[in-house]
């Protein structure tokens, strides 16, 4: 039967995979922390991680990075979490409330900024122009944060209904939408400063909000207290919140957090 | 087919049933439980979940009925002509069936997007794909159409040539044994395909949101409708979400003497 031996070379694969992979671990006292934090952090967390791996022999950091709102709901069924980073107070307060967190800190700031694709193909040089008819405007869902606060701004611009209805697509997460406009599928995006890092700045043109109708996002970080590396997650959060990491955050863009 | 024997079910072949059955059912039990059944009537006449429901099932019925159109011919192809590297051929188009669905989104952004080889010419004459109903059904077609293939070719292998034969030795037109024979034979399998990449349609994730976006009312199918909603609401994303297993095990119970026909 041909059936057999296919199942036995199966498993031989299967089991070579299984073994080559336990055998690239970096020691048997492995620690490993794992982070949920706010998609936006991506670029700036994953390298602040192997930072604070190189700092800490044994340690590997896990992200899992998303939405904010979703990570919160998964922490608060889950529990998984050893730190939770959100792009959104709001959604902290709910892991807070529901699971409890320890020393929470805001350590950074963020702020709304449009992106077209490079040639810009239709002339935005303001928000206002967003709400030209047949501009194709991509945004992040309603819930995740950085999608409220891009309709707290159009808001505040007294433009919501005329750039909602150029509204094309409402993402998932703020990957998602900077993945729609560098592939030039819309015509412009609202998204954080920090998402133009430097590996998507040469895909994208910028165009500044004015300030009085931006949103300044405050992002906290804290110890989930179900983690069971508590003193190693708090570490974490005092590298991220300490010289180092604010130096790092700074170089992806981010802005230094509120004066406390 | 024979009617199959009545057995006694060996016990190793009843445990593990049991076991498999129960993993199965108990994430699907697991949403009945949990749903807010006393939200229900609030958040059905909301109109955002019957909006995602009319869109699901006009994007999944053209997709499947695409799927069909498109891939019935190919199974003919791959069990009747003599075509080179068949086996890679056959690999290829059913490809879509086990790739991760977001593959199959950015693959047909880079080919059908604004900006892709062939999207960027469709753009100039005033065809755009993505965030539009099109997309989402070129989308879903994308990841139906194995299962089509899949179906037709395995009636085409199984059908006896003889009746073929017999109506062009009597003179009949190849389009005419086409018509009034081998396309009636095969009519359980036509309509197994259908159904298959119809359900299939229904649940399509990722492809849809990667290539067509994701607007209530454009391009928003109840699965896009049940992830975005989770974001802010995760008790009526549960909703949703029985709203699409019922019409998901409906599709599957009507259909299933055609599913399972041979």
């Amino acid at each position: 039967m041909v059936g057999k031996r296919w199942i036995v070379v199966m498993l031989a694969i299967t089991s070579t995979l299984v073994a080559c992979g336990s055998s690239d671990e970096p020691s048997d006292h492995a620690t490993e922390l794992t982070v949920f934090a706010g998609s936006s952090l991506t670029a700036a967390l994953t390298r602040i991680g192997s930072d604070f791996e190189a700092a800490n022999p044994g340690t590997t950091v896990t992200f899992n990075f998303g939405s904010s709102g979703d990570l919160a709901s998964t922490i608060e069924t889950e529990g998984t979490a050893d730190v939770f980073a959100s792009a959104s107070g709001a959604y902290m307060n709910e892991v807070s409330d529901k699971v409890g967190v320890s020393g929470r800190a805001d350590f950074v700031q963020n702020k709304l900024v449009i992106i077209t694709p490079p040639d810009n193909p239709a002339d935005i040089a303001s928000l206002e122009d967003l709400a030209k008819p047949g501009v194709q405007v991509v945004l992040a869902a309603e819930g995740v944060p950085v999608g409220d606060y891009a309709r707290q701004s159009l808001e505040s611009a007294g433009l919501t209904d005329d750039i909602l209805a150029n509204v094309v697509s409402n993402e998932e997460d703020d990957a998602s939408v900077v993945a729609k406009i560098t592939a030039g599928e819309a015509d412009a995006a609202i998204v954080y400063v920090s998402d133009v890092t430097s590996a998507v700045a040469p895909d994208v043109t910028s165009v500044a909000i004015p300030d009085d109708v931006n949103v300044i996002a405050t992002y906290p970080i804290a110890v989930v207290s179900t983690s069971t590396h508590a003193e190693l997650a708090q570490a974490f959060v005092t590298y991220v919140t300490g010289s180092e990491g604010e130096a790092t955050l700074r170089d992806f863009g981010f802005l230094p957090p509120p004066a406390s | 087919m024979a009617a199959s024997p009545e057995r006694k079910t060996p016990l190793v072949i009843a445990v593990l049933a049991a076991i498999g059955a129960l993993f199965v059912v108990l994430p699907l039990a697991a949403l009945l439980i949990r749903a807010p059944w006393s939200n229900l009537a609030s958040e059905l006449s909301s109109g955002g979940a019957w909006t995602a429901l009319r869109f699901s099932i006009v994007v999944s019925l053209s997709a499947a009925a695409i799927s069909l159109i498109l891939g019935a011919p190919i199974a003919w192809v791959l069990a009747r002509s003599a075509v080179p590297a068949r086996a890679v051929l056959r690999a290829v188009v059913i490809l879509p069936l086990v790739l991760p669905p977001v593959v199959g989104g950015v693959g047909l952004l880079a080919a059908l997007g604004r900006s892709g080889i062939v999207g960027r010419w469709l753009h100039t004459v005033g065809v755009q794909l993505t965030f539009t109903i099109w997309g989402a059904i070129v989308a879903t077609t994308f990841v139906s159409i194995p299962l089509v293939i899949l179906a037709v070719e395995a009636g085409l292998r199984s059908l006896d040539p003889r009746f073929e034969q017999a109506a062009s030795a009597m003179g009949a037109s190849r389009t005419y044994v086409l018509r009034r024979v081998t396309l009636p034979l095969l009519r359980p399998q036509l309509a197994a395909g259908l159904v298959l990449a119809w359900a299939r349609a229904l649940g399509e994730f990722g492809a849809t949101i990667t290539f067509a976006g994701n607007l209530a009312g454009r391009t928003q199918t109840l699965p896009l409708a049940v992830y975005q909603t989770r974001q802010t609401d995760p008790g009526a994303a549960i909703l949703i979400s029985l709203l699409l297993v019922a019409l998901s095990l409906v599709v599957l119970i009507t259909m299933r003497d055609r599913i399972f026909a041979r």
